[in-house]
């Protein structure tokens, strides 16, 4: 069972651990770090905080329907059913078929949304925590330039983010 | 009014890429120039970002962009929605902040689609159905441009090859910069269109190949800038070493230095002020604490993007027609690009699509009217090219049809395939079209009260089958390229607006001239992409920066305006 280990701002704990556990169906874990490890359940508690508070009651009532509909076909609650659970359920909201959630299909593209945002976005912004969603795909963050084009090659430069205030050159190097 | 500062020469509505080299110009020549910019400064740190999550997941949440929403809705007597677009950037600027640096010259045959496809018959061999379609010759021609096109190529910097292209115009000069450095995707397409039998060339581009400053006789006061370093992040972003023009760092600091030029940011301008004898007396704006302000001048030049260059108009004067608009021709006849684009993926050659530059290759075989348009039931056509960020969020959705968009064989798809994917995209002349125009939203005003810009405009069926046969010429050319899945669809979505106050040499058809001087009010100019009759298969800028350095030159000539 999911322990959410940061305080929440937007979302109650219950409901972080409830995203926590859809984001790591989203974008798991396997032989390489997913969605948890990301942080991305931060990166949507202070998304839902800051810049898209009006989605914050999506969120809520597709909480609750995860939670009821997991009870309702499995017995047990969203957090204790199995992965393959797990995906069937999200896999239903994904279709929009979940009765009396007529915004299944809605909260389901969101959430995928969001949990992509906080797998490869900036650091700064709660989630890719170490870099580790560009890591996965290959994308070398905020370099200052390459200098050479890399056709057909690996680009094997350790990946940036680039906070603010904006660096020069040299600090970006540095 | 609460104050009412003195008259002076001119007074410029929009800081854009229009605004800047006018008033470099115009100040220049010792005009007292006034320029109102609804936006702030571009603040360099804003725009050269470095930051995804801003610049592309919540762009429209910008606070610039939230000030100044437009409407939209498809047909006349549908309900209109609110919308908010980033593409007028509202800064000093314009969308050059943040543009992709394409910077090709149309074409000479752009500038007469009625003679050329109308009246010598394209259109009948083509078979194509234009009911509905408006299409009018430019009142100029390229060749009237074309010094203009070389003074914003030597003077802006633009990179590129003048022999790369079959189907460009006659120039006098090259490029002042070789073309930019070319990236791998830029690589397969080149290739691709090599064995097909197209002419792929590098797309000429706003952005420094090499370092830069304009050598004499072009205007040797705009600063140099240094060359693009390939950080790939063009379109959306501005530019972290300022090798991408824009006219904060080119026209704007030079039109400073002239001190005749007074720029006033966040002002935003409602209505252009009239005299008893019908000409323009200035412009009344709201200044940054929300006070009225009229300003006199004795020219008034309108520099914004489409929305509001017909919105303004509409909004002044004595009438419900509003100013300028005894052709009844404000806020129609505009057009926009539907861009068709295809993604492929390929299993054995890293793309990485996220090095730069955006804009790196394309073609013109199936633009305008380069090729045999017999029995294809459309006329004219686009510009093909390489395209797309690269950044992670700006791919995640790149996924063949059918595969799984999330789970762990998406994760893996995303772990092979983000570096080895490229998109070819058209940008699909549109024509004129009688059902699509702007008009002012009778419900939706902003946050000053004043009326949306409202859009009524929807693609037609000359689009719809131009769309079909550029997408199977990008499929084409991906499979070409050696990817081993390729999908994609005509976006529906309208970018690279023009039209709304179109250029003629009759009055009772088009609102300015060819000089983009209103037809109606002498000393009234309107600049922009707003006067193009017909839009192209190109990008504005360069064409839209051209007009800015004639109708500078046309306005320090003519008599009778100050």
């Amino acid at each position: 069972m999911t322990t959410i280990s940061f305080v929440p701002v937007a979302l109650t704990r219950r409901q972080a651990a409830l995203v926590e556990a859809a984001a790591a169906r989203i974008f798991p874990t396997t032989d390489t770090p997913g969605a948890t490890e990301a942080g991305v359940v931060n990166y949507v508690d202070r998304a839902l905080a800051e810049a898209y508070p009006g989605l914050l009651s999506l969120y809520r009532s597709g909480c609750r329907a995860l939670a009821g509909e997991s009870k309702r076909r499995y017995g047990v609650d969203f957090l204790k059913a199995t992965p393959d659970q797990q995906d069937d359920l999200l896999t239903a909201f994904e279709a929009g078929r979940v009765d009396g959630f007529p915004k299944a299909k809605e909260f389901f593209g969101t959430l995928r949304d969001h949990t992509m945002e906080g797998v490869l976005g900036e650091p700064a912004y709660g989630g890719n925590r170490d870099l580790v969603g560009w890591r996965i795909v290959g994308f070398p963050g905020h370099q200052y330039g390459y200098e050479e084009a890399y056709i057909n090659k690996v680009v094997d430069l350790e990946p940036k983010a680039v906070d603010r205030p904006y660096p020069t050159k040299e600090a970006w190097n540095a | 009014m609460p104050n009412n500062p003195k008259a002076v020469d001119v007074v410029i509505v929009g800081i854009g890429a229009v605004g800047g080299i006018m008033a470099k110009q115009l100040a220049s020549a010792g005009l007292e120039v006034v320029g109102l910019e609804r936006g702030p400064m571009a603040e360099f740190e804003d725009y050269a970002s470095k930051d995804t999550i801003r610049s592309i997941t919540r762009r429209n949440f910008d606070e610039r962009v939230r000030h100044e929403p437009i409407s939209v809705r498809q047909r006349e007597g549908a309900p209109s929605a609110k919308r908010f677009t980033s593409t007028p950037v509202n800064a000093v600027g314009g969308g050059l902040a943040i543009w992709t640096g394409s910077a090709t010259r149309f074409m000479p045959d752009d500038f007469r689609v009625d003679s050329n496809e109308m009246q010598a018959g394209v259109a009948d061999k083509a078979r194509a159905d234009l009911t509905g379609y408006e299409i009018r010759d430019w009142p100029i021609s390229y060749d009237d441009l074309e010094p203009y096109y070389e003074r914003f190529e030597w003077e802006m910097g633009v990179s590129g090859d003048a022999e790369a292209n079959p189907f460009a115009g006659p120039r006098k000069k090259g490029y002042p910069l070789p073309p930019l450095r070319q990236g791998a995707r830029n690589e397969l397409f080149g290739d691709a269109c090599a064995r097909l039998g197209y002419h792929a060339h590098p797309t000429p581009n706003g952005i420094l190949s090499e370092a830069y400053q304009p050598p004499a006789p072009y205007d040797t006061r705009i600063q140099e800038r240094p060359a693009c370093v390939y950080c790939g992040q063009c379109n959306n972003y501005g530019c972290h070493v300022q090798a991408k023009l824009s006219s904060a760092w080119t026209s704007v600091p030079v039109a400073f230095e002239t001190g005749n030029f007074d720029l006033r940011t966040n002002s935003k301008v409602f209505r252009i002020e009239t005299g008893p004898d019908g000409r323009a007396t200035g412009v009344s704006y709201f200044d940054p604490d929300g006070n009225v302000v009229e300003q006199r001048a004795k020219v008034v030049i309108v520099a914004s993007y489409i929305y509001e260059a017909s919105r303004l108009l509409l909004l002044s004067g004595k009438g419900k027609r509003g100013l300028a608009n005894s052709s009844g021709q404000v806020g129609r006849r505009i057009t926009a690009h539907g861009d068709v684009r295809y993604t492929g993926i390929f299993d054995d050659y890293i793309v990485n699509g996220f090095i730069g530059p955006n804009s790196g290759m394309r073609m013109d075989d199936f633009n305008g009217n380069n090729f045999d348009h017999a029995g294809v039931g459309f006329i004219r056509g686009g510009t093909i090219g390489t395209s797309g960020g690269g950044t992670p969020l700006e791919r995640y959705d790149a996924i063949p049809p059918g595969w799984p968009r999330w789970g762990e064989a998406y994760k893996e798809y995303l772990a092979k395939y983000y570096t080895r994917q490229a998109d070819v995209t058209s940008h699909p002349e549109t024509l004129p079209h009688r059902e699509n125009y702007i008009d002012l939203d009778p419900r939706f005003k902003d946050e000053w009260g004043i009326p949306l810009p409202r859009t009524t405009f929807a693609f037609h069926q000359n689009e719809h089958k131009m769309w079909a046969f550029l997408g199977e010429i990008e499929q084409q050319i991906l499979r070409e390229a050696g990817a081993s899945e390729v999908w994609g669809f005509p976006t529906n979505r309208a970018s690279r607006w023009a039209g709304g106050t179109v250029m003629g040499d009759d009055a009772s058809d088009s609102v300015v001239n060819g000089y983009c001087q209103s037809h109606d009010v002498d000393n009234l100019f309107v600049v922009g992409a707003s006067v193009f009759p017909t839009m192209t298969g190109y990008a504005a800028t360069p064409t839209v920066c051209a007009l800015a350095y004639r109708t500078s030159e046309y306005i320090l000539g003519a008599s009778g305006l100050f």
